[in-house]
């Protein structure tokens, strides 16, 4: 099926190269603390314990729904800004902006409007490609056994970059041994979570391969 | 419908294209046929030329990065042609000839012009677009209809979300409204739009809708579940003899299917009865002979014209829904509209728009016939016109903001064939076929919730 032509090459890479451009999950508590969520490894904002996900500014537990919906409003925040369909021209020095497309789509406005001049190629900046990476990524913060792993994007993507002796700390807060058993423990609850981002995966046409297009060399 | 089962997030440029295209293509067949012009009279708009040529394009802005959100004025409009009709260039086009228009980004237009320099079309004639006809039956049908409802009119009840307060998630006055249809309204149908539960709202946003009272005690862990848990009980105590539609809104959290067109939901996994119906957005049914034309995307709002002359001064939604008719497509403007909002700290936020999958945009078209009701919700103030002897309706919101808003009942006198008033206009003896003739026998009423 169509995965199989995108996984041999998308699917080696990490998740913290591959999820890199992708937008995080910000979750806000009933305290009104807001933090980022990167499933379940250490923050100093929130921790998962065999409970669920509980806020570290307030102690409270977060529900089920306060957290799938604002997983699901991130989600249609994502498909909406896909189908504002923002183009943009590849030439540098028309870098031309637009909605606008042209009735030979690739095809560049350019400055003038005219439609003529600028050789530029025009394609989608947001790319089906990378709205499937966004819902890919929502959905491996919920995937119990690649936290297991540590094969998760980790918070702060720039953290190799720089060794401080802390942030090597932070990446020994939670043991591997707690961290199988939290991931089993919350192993349910984060399918119910996933099963939102099912929801569009169901729906999204880059999971299913267009045999027409396969075959048209035209 | 399986046409509207397309599969979303995934638009393809060449796709996108190939209907930008056709649509004026199409256009250009339809003016030529009407107008009976000889195709060698059709000319590139965009070259030089010393004689007038009759062209059909697109109305587009003069820049590429004019904002949607920005009114054109009559100098800065563009004509885009097609492929077939010049290359697909796009030319400058000079109104100052004409003592009336009404143009709008995405719009599709004839004219008949020159352009002398190779720079500017100058219009001299703006070819007028034919309608499509009226739907039709016949007297057999009719009668049917007739003896269906035994004397009495048929009772149509149209509503459109929010169906909440933009501040709270609350359903209390959706909840008592059900009482009222059942007990004094008593309608034979009910026409409800969504959004039934806004993802765009503020309590999904914050996750703070857990905080509804009448949740507590329930584990509900999503949406979806939110929807059945609270939703689904309240739609069922809608009497089961009263047939009810339901149209999505591409801000319902319960479709997947956020794109327009847009596919129904699906009735069995709302656990909604058989006296429910769901219907694609936009589409098209009948109520007894009466066509019904549907569509949940706020042209009213997003249809922003340049106009000048008699035109102008007319009511806009009269415009507007000449507009709809004329381009025979239930959302004309292109791009769609967009939402956003700008931080503090100047940053744009995205939150909504059109969502337009262009692809499937032939699927909005209204086809051969134009209905005798459209209905179109808005968040304009409510109204009913009849433009082209189609009733036009913008039931208005069930609320708005913290507000309760309206809602409209359609009453519409059953046919008589048979009958000596002009209610059914006979177009065909032989075949007995009659024009239904409904902005002569409706009555539409405006009430506040």
């Amino acid at each position: 099926n169509g995965d199989d032509l995108l996984r041999p090459l998308e699917s080696c890479i990490s998740d913290a190269e591959r999820f890199k451009g992708a937008a995080t999950l910000e979750l806000t508590c009933t305290c009104g603390a807001h933090f980022t969520f990167g499933g379940i490894q250490e923050s100093p904002s929130y921790s998962v314990t065999f409970s669920g996900i509980h806020c570290n500014g307030c102690g409270t537990e977060l529900s089920s729904l306060r957290i799938t919906s604002q997983l699901e409003r991130l989600i249609r925040k994502h498909i909406s800004l896909y189908y504002a369909g923002w183009v943009e021209c590849d030439d540098v020095s028309c870098g031309v902006h637009t909605r606008q497309v042209s009735v030979y789509g690739k095809r560049c406005i350019g400055n003038t409007g005219r439609s003529v001049g600028c050789k530029g190629v025009i394609s989608y900046v947001y790319t089906d490609r990378e709205l499937y990476n966004q819902l890919l990524y929502l959905e491996s913060l919920f995937d119990v056994d690649k936290a297991r792993r540590q094969e998760l994007r980790p918070l702060q993507d720039d953290r190799d970059d720089k060794s401080s002796p802390d942030s090597g700390e932070m990446k020994k807060g939670i043991s591997q041994s707690t961290l199988d058993a939290l991931a089993e423990q919350n192993r349910d609850t984060f399918r119910a979570f996933q099963s939102v981002v099912q929801k569009y995966f169901e729906q999204c046409g880059r999971r299913y391969v267009d045999m027409a297009s396969l075959f048209n060399f035209s | 419908p399986k046409k509207y089962q397309f599969r979303t997030m995934r638009q393809k440029l060449l796709d996108t294209a190939d209907v930008l295209d056709e649509q004026i293509d199409s256009m250009a067949k339809t003016l030529q046929k009407h107008h009976k012009i000889p195709e060698s009279e059709f000319g590139n708009p965009c070259i030089a030329s010393q004689f007038s040529v009759y062209c059909c394009g697109r109305i587009v802005p003069d820049s590429p990065s004019a904002p949607v959100e920005i009114r054109l004025n009559p100098d800065s409009l563009f004509l885009e042609t097609s492929r077939l009709g010049g290359i697909g260039q796009r030319i400058s086009i000079d109104v100052q000839f004409l003592s009336e228009y009404s143009f709008f980004p995405g719009q599709i237009v004839g004219f008949k012009g020159k352009n002398p320099s190779g720079e500017r079309f100058i219009v001299e004639q703006v070819l007028d677009i034919p309608y499509l006809g009226a739907p039709a039956s016949n007297k057999t049908e009719l009668l049917e209809y007739k003896t269906n409802l035994d004397g009495s009119s048929m009772k149509t009840t149209v509503l459109s979300g929010p169906y909440t307060p933009s501040t709270k998630i609350d359903y209390s006055l959706l909840e008592s409204f059900v009482e009222k249809l059942n007990t004094e309204i008593k309608p034979h149908s009910v026409i409800m739009f969504g959004p039934f539960l806004d993802i765009t709202h503020p309590s999904i946003k914050d996750g703070s809708i857990e905080s509804v009272p009448e949740i507590q005690g329930k584990k509900i862990t999503t949406l979806d579940g939110f929807f059945r848990a609270v939703i689904t009980p309240i739609l069922k105590k809608i009497d089961s003899r009263i047939q009810v539609i339901l149209i999505p809104s591409t801000r319902d959290s319960i479709s997947s299917h956020a794109a327009y067109p847009q596919n129904s939901f699906e009735r069995k996994s709302l656990q909604l009865p058989k006296n429910f119906k769901c219907f694609p957005n936009p589409s098209s049914f009948q109520l007894n002979e009466c066509l019904i034309g549907v569509s949940n995307l706020d042209s009213f709002k997003d249809i922003k014209d340049v106009n000048r002359g008699k035109i102008g001064e007319k009511n806009r939604f009269d415009r507007i829904a000449d507009h709809i008719l004329q381009q025979r497509r239930y959302y004309p403007s292109f791009p769609g509209a967009l939402k956003t909002r700008t931080g503090s700290d100047g940053t744009v936020e995205h939150i909504s728009g059109a969502d337009l999958d262009m692809p499937y945009m032939g699927l909005s078209e209204l086809y051969d016939v134009l209905p005798d009701v459209l209905i179109i919700p808005s968040e304009m103030r409510y109204f009913v016109r009849v433009v082209k002897n189609v009733v036009v309706i913008n039931p208005g919101y069930f609320l708005t903001g913290n507000n309760a808003g309206t809602y409209v009942t359609l009453s519409v006198k059953p046919p008589n064939p048979e009958g000596d008033d002009d209610d059914l206009t006979c177009i065909n003896d032989d075949d007995q076929l009659y024009i239904h003739n409904i902005w002569k026998r409706a009555r539409v009423d405006i009430i506040s919730v």
